[in-house]
């Protein structure tokens, strides 16, 4: 009975040490802003390097608050000054002036010499900036280079934005990919690659305080258990939240912060002009409600008119609205009428499309929905779903409707998607969309320096495909990001997926 | 027995070979290019003349042969290659992904057979009454039920509702039990099942009822006569199941965010990184033969009346 008792004692007396505890202390703030709070993310990716000029890494090391680029995206898809104050081009020669008083985290200047290396080392190691290796490049001064294209390069002080042209001390830097010295607010503290990055404060930045303390990051790929993290306090923030789980965050918006904005990823469509006559593909266009497609993916995506945001001034088209009576009356001038099943038909053979997909992006769900859609006003369809499009339906252009998913707007200008879908030299000419005058005026875009008169043209250009039926843009991701309530500038705003924690991240406790 | 090892040893020659080129020359039907899948994989779409360069950089414009036989040779100097996507050795990506799914597949199979036998001799003692009906009624249910589904649950239960692990598994004893335990679920749900037959028939014997005649503790019985004539099953389906946890589970492994090998293979495969994918098919035949060997000798040992390197039983 003594030692029963002895034990419950001991026990008890273990249970209330375990409770004692000081409350936690207020988080401490230095004059400057600077506290000592971290934050905890959770990533979909992870990669094995931060050698930020190999492949995508530079995005993340981005993300990390680690490197930063010549120029970066702002919200509204502008280019603005970030290491370097200014480019002026007089045509084929850029010239590019560093701001004052940019340095890497050990304190050594950023110099124009170490930019141009910083640039033909991308373009060695990264195959998508091969093409600056054509380039001449030098510094002109301390502060100063030139950048000489072969032809006029228009665009080239957005692409300086792009994540994998960071600016890294290559003559210091001994690991590449696990401590490059950069410039960004924070420092690697750990890396694990493909797991958990932890940054902490450069004491030494250039921008001035850095308000958080570090932060950590931790690679989850689906989105339940990110979920349940964000619930269970183990995380701070993550993006790409799912439309379930921005159901759930709003009911407490005292917890939690949800920040929905448009971005620049398009979910869109071809019809296969060499199977689908005018009526029919106009009837499509007629019949697929983007707005009902936005609101079944409940907050994801926002309807789109044509591939670019509608607050770009590149993003000015105009698209027919639903008419499915127009729709139907179109296929009846054709020749088509109603079959016994519903189904229109001409000359015995039902109107049956092949729709094709792979399972990513929610294009899945979009496929099911524009099946649906279709079949209500009589056009029947089957779903082909691919693992791999660009292997398959892309290149043989065996499908009626092929739908995608890419980024259209990567760098706050409308060439990139333009020349990559529209032009007929791009993969997406297997959907048989041929005009003289989009590629007349695509290859106007392409040296066109005056960026009015750039975004003008865009919208020509998408004009022209969408009155020809060509191609369907049914929506733009959204950038959904839920913060704990008390974190804030986590780049919640901006619509590139590239930027998230910098100098001014913070968050209270 | 050292000559039925060797033979079964040089047995596996033809076998990788016979594998590996099948596997290399069903990566090269199938559609898909594994510079674009590299080039594109966040989205952003690149020239014709990129992925050409990248396809010559790779090597892929080369003839199917002249590269199965450029990795065989570099197989045979003790070379995986490099992986098309990040770039490092392929050997040292399997062994990560390797001894993060041993570790798992150590606990749940450790779990799973500390949980089937008990449950799967009590179930067997008590043939046909409550506890045997409740025991196997969630077997079934275990058995059933999806990976994916057992995951979810039992983070939602464990992490969210009475928060007694963290929903970010580490590696930790905390961090391995819920992984762990999904995996071990299904298996338990096999374990008992099969436990449960091979006692059943085991206490049917003759020389059970002797013992029990001559007055031997029944405790006794079970766990000295009949578990230990009940172990070679146990070692078989164990076995068995070795084998198919050290190809990794997929599902487990991207839901608790554990860096095995199944998803590793998995994210190879979407990613068209041949290389990778060919020195996981190489390691598992060696895998799975290693184990089946194991398993064999594992007879021997227990039973010695067994040749169980004939296969006999």
């Amino acid at each position: 009975m003594k030692k029963t008792l002895a034990l419950i004692l001991a026990l008890v007396m273990v249970l209330a040490l375990c409770a004692c505890g000081t409350a936690p202390a207020p988080a401490a703030t230095a004059a400057g802003g600077e506290t000592d709070q971290t934050v905890t993310l959770a990533e979909s990716f992870a990669y094995p390097s931060l050698d930020a000029h190999k492949d995508y890494y530079g995005w993340y090391t981005s993300i990390y608050g680690m490197t930063e680029t010549l120029f970066k995206m702002d919200d509204n898809s502008v280019a603005q000054p970030w290491l370097a104050e200014s480019a002026e081009s007089d045509g084929s020669t850029w010239t590019v002036t560093l701001r004052d008083g940019i340095c890497f985290s050990n304190g050594k200047a950023v110099t124009a010499d170490m930019v141009v290396k910083n640039l033909q080392r991308a373009a060695k190691e990264n195959d998508r900036f091969a093409y600056l290796a054509g380039y001449e490049m030098k510094a002109t001064g301390d502060k100063t280079l030139t950048i000489t294209t072969p032809e006029v390069y228009p665009t080239l002080k957005n692409d300086l934005a792009s994540p994998e042209l960071a600016i890294m001390d290559l003559d210091d830097t001994t690991d590449f990919d696990k401590a490059p010295i950069c410039t960004g607010p924070f420092v690697i503290s750990s890396f694990e690659p493909e797991g958990t990055v932890k940054v902490v404060r450069n004491e030494k930045y250039w921008g001035g305080d850095v308000k958080l303390a570090g932060a950590t990051f931790l690679y989850m790929q689906e989105d339940d258990p990110k979920q349940m993290a964000m619930q269970n306090g183990e995380i701070d923030g993550y993006t790409s939240v799912t439309a379930a789980a921005l159901e759930t965050y709003r009911k407490a918006p005292d917890t939690y912060k949800v920040s929905v904005v448009p971005a620049t990823r398009l979910q869109f469509y071809a019809l296969n002009e060499n199977r689908l006559d005018a009526a029919v593909r106009q009837a499509i266009n007629l019949t697929v409600d983007k707005n009902a497609i936005a609101k079944y993916l409940n907050g994801t995506v926002t309807a789109a008119t044509g591939p670019f945001g509608t607050a770009t001034a590149y993003g000015k088209v105009t698209v027919p609205a639903v008419d499915t009576a127009k729709a139907k009356s179109l296929l009846e001038a054709d020749g088509y009428t109603l079959n016994a099943n519903g189904i229109y038909e001409k000359g015995g053979k039902a109107l049956s499309l092949n729709i094709c997909y792979y399972a990513a992006r929610s294009l899945d769900t979009l496929a099911t929905l524009i099946q649906e859609q279709l079949k209500a006003i009589g056009i029947d369809s089957t779903l082909t779903v691919e693992e791999d499009p660009d292997g398959t339906y892309i290149t043989t252009g065996d499908f009626d409707i092929a739908l995608y998913c890419m980024i259209a707007d990567k760098a706050g200008d409308p060439y990139y998607f333009v020349n990559a879908v529209l032009r007929q030299s791009s993969r997406w000419a297997i959907a048989g969309f041929h005009s003289d005058a989009c590629e007349a005026l695509i290859n106007q875009l392409q040296y066109e320096t005056d960026t009015a008169k750039r975004a003008e043209l865009a919208n020509q250009i998408v004009q022209l495909s969408i009155d020809d039926n060509a191609f369907g843009y049914v929506g733009l991701f959204n950038k959904t990001t839920v913060l704990r309530a008390g974190v804030t500038g986590c780049s919640e705003t901006c619509p590139f997926d590239f930027y998230e924690i910098d100098a001014n991240t913070s968050k209270t406790a | 027995m050292g000559r039925t090892i060797g033979k079964r040893l040089l047995q596996l020659i033809p076998v990788l070979l016979g594998l590996t080129l099948l596997v290399y020359a069903l990566m090269d039907l199938a559609p898909g290019d594994p510079a674009a899948k590299r080039l594109q994989a966040q989205g952003v779409a690149v020239s014709e003349e990129t992925l050409d360069a990248a396809r010559e950089e790779m090597g892929l414009n080369r003839p199917f042969l002249v590269r199965y036989g450029d990795w065989l040779l570099g197989v045979l100097h003790g070379d995986l290659g490099t992986s098309y996507r990040d770039g490092l050795p392929v050997a040292a990506k399997l062994w990560k992904g390797l001894k993060n799914t041993l570790v798992l597949t150590l606990a749940s199979l450790a779990l799973s057979v500390a949980v089937s036998v008990p449950l799967g001799v009590y179930t067997a003692v008590r043939q046909n009454r409550a506890g045997d009906y409740v025991i196997r009624f969630l077997s079934f249910v275990g058995a059933s039920m999806p990976n994916f589904l057992i995951s979810v649950l039992l983070m939602y239960f464990f992490c969210i509702r009475v928060k007694i692990f963290p929903v970010i598994a580490k590696s930790s004893v905390q961090g391995l039990f819920l992984p762990a335990l999904a995996l071990a679920v299904p298996l338990m749900s096999r374990f008992v099942r099969q436990i449960r037959a091979e006692v059943l028939e085991e206490l049917s014997k003759p020389y059970v009822a002797g013992a029990r005649a001559r007055g031997v503790k029944e405790r006794y019985v079970l766990y000295k006569n009949v578990l230990h004539n009940t172990l070679s099953a146990v070692i078989t389906i164990v076995g068995l199941s070795v084998g198919g946890l050290l190809g990794g589970s997929v599902v487990v492994e991207t839901i608790f965010s554990w860096r095995g090998i199944g998803k590793l293979a998995m994210d190879s495969i979407t990613a068209r990184d041949y290389p990778v994918i060919q020195g996981f098919v190489l390691w598992m035949a060696v895998i799975f033969v290693a184990i089946n060997l194991a398993t064999d000798l594992a007879y021997r040992a227990l039973d010695p009346r067994v040749d169980g390197l004939e296969g006999g039983r």
